[in-house]
């Protein structure tokens, strides 16, 4: 395959990716999928832990053979501590 | 003073009951009501929709949504909507509802918006009858806005609150990529929040964008998606209604 060839091709599985945690029981689409040189970078806020369990375990089998860097945050529950004044 | 707590795209689901409510039963100590800015569960299902009645249902302060794109992903928002309602959530679209809050009359007009872009770089009426539709679709989203915020002064509500899905302004979306803004919102609902006049917008749906924007005419937006504030909501003091005069 053509250097040319391989890039494409991480591209595509780039946005495959995108789809499949689109349709699948994820519904993500907050996910940032960015290829950075040799590798790609996944980052984004997910509802729960057992989201980002899914989620990577989705990542890894979508994009097995690449680099992967992950951020995945799990939103946070808790309640402000403050409020914003629109005066 | 108005204290207004909201937050948006919770993205509930089966593993999501209990994870807000210990932070909703503090409501009643810092906020007047709650607003949902759409997005409350992953796939519009009415399963994931009784994981968010069940979540809210109770509290002692009103509570007010509107849907978001995930809410209309099983198509069927309708029944998304009626599953609210039955737990008392005011869902919105296209009109307002007021709540009391120490004798005052605090009106809230909802829709869930669309997209389209922002001004000078936006989608129009033109085209292939799909695309023509887009802009339609946003455009009565709109008009259900100004509407239901202009019924609302009518009605002589001391202050007035838009409240959306998608985003009013290009400023609450500021860490989004530029090529998925025109996905993210449109400048139609800020044409129709400064037509109509309010004193606040509330907005979500862009999880990488910011927290803080304003409208060109002069209107605070606020972006409520869960990941941009990190926390269950947000609360905002509103005091007096300058803004609230029609432009």
């Amino acid at each position: 395959m053509s250097e040319y060839g391989e890039a494409a091709n991480t591209e595509y599985r780039v946005a495959h990716l995108e789809e499949r945690l689109a349709a699948e029981e994820l519904g993500e689409l907050g996910m940032r999928v960015e290829v950075r040189g040799t590798t790609v970078s996944v980052r984004g806020t997910v509802p729960t832990t057992q989201c980002r369990d899914e989620l990577l375990h989705v990542v890894r089998d979508e994009l097995a053979g690449l680099t992967v860097h992950t951020d995945i945050v799990v939103a946070e529950t808790t309640a402000p501590d403050h409020p914003e004044e629109l005066a | 003073m108005i204290r207004v707590a909201a937050v948006g795209d919770i993205h509930m689901g089966k593993d999501s009951q209990g994870l807000l409510r210990p932070a909703f039963d503090t409501l009643p100590d810092c906020a007047d009501l709650l607003l949902l800015a759409g997005d409350l569960t992953r796939h519009g299902t009415p399963e994931e929709a009784r994981v968010v009645a069940r979540e809210v249902s109770g509290l002692p302060v009103p509570v007010v949504a509107v849907l978001g794109n995930h809410d209309h992903h099983d198509e069927r928002p309708d029944e998304v909507t009626a599953v609210l309602r039955e737990a008392g959530v005011r869902v919105l679209e296209g009109q307002g509802t007021v709540v009391e809050v120490d004798g005052a009359r605090v009106g809230v007009a909802g829709t869930k918006g669309f997209g389209g872009g922002f001004a000078g770089r936006c989608g129009s009426e033109f085209g292939e009858p799909l695309m023509k539709e887009f802009i339609r679709y946003t455009r009565r989203c709109a008009d259900g806005l100004r509407d239901g915020l202009e019924d609302l002064a009518r009605q002589g509500c001391e202050a007035r609150i838009a409240l959306t899905h998608f985003s009013p302004v290009p400023d609450t979306l500021a860490g989004e990529p530029l090529e998925i803004y025109p996905f993210l919102g449109s400048y139609l609902l800020a044409e129709a929040i400064d037509t109509a006049g309010a004193d606040l917008a509330v907005h979500g749906h862009a999880h990488a964008g910011t927290e803080h924007g304003m409208t060109s005419g002069g209107v605070r937006v606020r972006n409520v998606a869960q990941p941009v504030i990190r926390r269950a909501f947000s609360v905002y003091h509103l005091h007096g209604s300058e803004a609230s005069a029609a432009a």
